[in-house]
């Protein structure tokens, strides 16, 4: 269901791609590259932030499917 | 001992005797067995609770036995909770009792809980170093509560709080009675189910401490030890801790707390994310920074050598302008031409400092040629050697009599002192 990185992969990244720039012994294009990577990320995060939707879903069994679960949304 | 005159009333007697009795006991729990059970219309329930050697009178108020869920029987071996009390117009003593559970139950029941520790002890189940760490960033959550209960409203309302952007999967689970062990386990089972999940909440709300036998039991306990992600129990109880709670990644006394165990501060991560956003910003520019710096060292120092170069050409024209002026103009020509012709492969910076040097080669030049002789000679003057070339400057240099040669801008005359 979620397999694109979450806020922690985010944040995780961007400290090591500060730490990389920080160490300065890249190639310049290399350095550009991350920097730029770092920049989207960046943006991702603040958008994740800015997300203010708490969303509560309930988990059903679904015996006829064997070990199968649906999503059903609760009210909270 | 007292006099006659300070005799007591009876009544003072009883009031004392109560007082005393109900300041000096708190609350304790008695063993022992109901007897002459009898309920009164009103409500209230008396009995009496005695053991082989002593026994005691005992009330339950109609308020309490409402709530009570053990059943006050005749014969039956309880724990009674209460506080012994004087009931004045007899002097009588009292106990009040307030809650009662069988003993046979809480006896089987405790030693039952020690028993499943020490089983998940010896399976390593509550080796500390087993504890999970939290994710440090959720997005996706799992609560294992009852849907009917205040948990997830309670955890919803932290999270709109601290961190907004959860997603809340709540799985369905009886939290008390005789299904919520088979219902508890079945719900950490589905937590392998479910996709990119990163922590789970199990709990209830508060409640009597019977309540908890859900989170004592064996099979509950191992699947929170076997569950795929990091248990968070909230039992919601203070003062007993659950084999739940031992055996859960991290206690949280009440929902509540749980979900802010589990979720970080939005404010605090988005100064994080700022901070972060400043040092790439910062790195990015002190690297492209420090890699010009070493561009212009670079630079710098194949232009000083250049420099010097033209230094020493500079210094060789001048010192051939100086010693063959009649040849000025060819000398400074072509090293000047060669220096230029080299100066337009230069980078613009050398090139500017070549143009000054041209320029002041120029200048030097202009000058160098406004003080030679011929210039000097071009403007009217002559100079007068003698036969030996010496330059003739006084008059007491001309000899009567003698010759001398005459030079001006295009050449030379015979001359000869006459006789004043």
């Amino acid at each position: 269901m979620t397999t694109e990185p979450t806020l922690g992969d985010d944040l995780k990244r961007l400290e090591e791609i500060v730490r990389r720039l920080e160490a300065d012994d890249l190639p310049i294009e290399e350095a550009l590259r991350i920097f730029e990577e770092g920049v989207g990320r960046l943006r991702t995060a603040k958008t994740r932030l800015a997300d203010a939707e708490t969303r509560v879903q309930q988990v059903l069994r679904d015996t006829a499917e064997g070990d199968g679960v649906r999503l059903e949304p609760l009210d909270g | 001992m007292s006099g006659l005159d300070d005799a007591w009333s009876v009544s003072r007697l009883a009031r004392t005797l109560k007082d005393r009795v109900e300041s000096e006991f708190p609350a304790t729990w008695v063993k022992g067995e109901l007897v002459g059970v009898k309920r009164y219309p009103s409500g209230h329930v008396y009995f009496g609770l005695r053991d082989d050697l002593a026994k005691i009178d005992c009330t339950i108020w109609r308020s309490v036995a409402a709530r009570l869920k053990t059943p006050i029987e005749e014969g039956a071996e309880v724990f009674a909770l209460g506080t012994p009390s004087v009931w004045e117009e007899r002097s009588a003593l009292r106990f009040n009792v307030v809650q009662v559970l069988p003993a046979s139950a809480v006896g089987a029941s405790a030693q039952n809980v020690e028993r499943i520790k020490q089983s998940l002890l010896a399976d390593g189940l509550l080796d500390p170093g087993r504890k999970r760490p939290l994710p440090e960033y959720p997005s996706r959550i799992a609560v294992i509560t009852s849907v009917a209960g205040a948990v997830v409203r309670d955890i919803i309302t932290v999270a709109r709080r601290r961190w907004p952007a959860i997603e809340l999967l709540v799985i369905n689970a009886a939290v008390q009675g005789d299904n919520a062990p088979g219902e508890l386990v079945a719900a950490l089972e589905t937590l392998a189910l479910l996709d990119g999940i990163e922590l789970c909440i199990i709990g209830r709300g508060g409640g009597a401490k019977e309540d908890l036998a859900a989170f004592n039991d064996e099979a509950v306990c191992r699947a929170i030890a076997a569950a795929p992600v990091p248990v968070i129990s909230a039992v919601g109880h203070e003062v007993d801790v659950t084999l739940a709670d031992l055996v859960a990644d991290l206690r949280a006394a009440t929902p509540s707390q749980a979900a802010e165990f589990a979720l970080p501060e939005r404010a605090e991560v988005a100064r994080q994310v700022t901070m972060l956003d400043t040092r790439i910003q910062a790195a990015l520019h002190a690297s492209l920074t420090r890699r010009s710096e070493r561009l212009e060292r670079t630079r710098d120092r194949m232009a000083s050598a250049l420099l010097q170069r033209l230094r020493t050409a500079e210094r060789r024209v001048l010192a051939a302008a100086g010693s063959l002026p009649a040849s000025l103009e060819r000398h400074v020509r072509r090293p000047r031409e060669r220096l230029a012709a080299l100066g337009a492969r230069l980078e613009p910076a050398v090139t500017r400092r070549l143009i000054r040097l041209t320029a002041t080669l120029d200048r030097d030049a202009a000058k160098l040629h406004a003080l030679s002789p011929l210039a000097v000679l071009g403007r009217g003057y002559a100079v007068a050697t003698d036969e030996q070339g010496h330059v003739l400057r006084r008059t007491a240099d001309f000899k009567t009599g003698a010759s001398f040669t005459l030079r001006v801008s295009d050449g030379t005359i015979p001359a000869r002192r006459e006789a004043t």
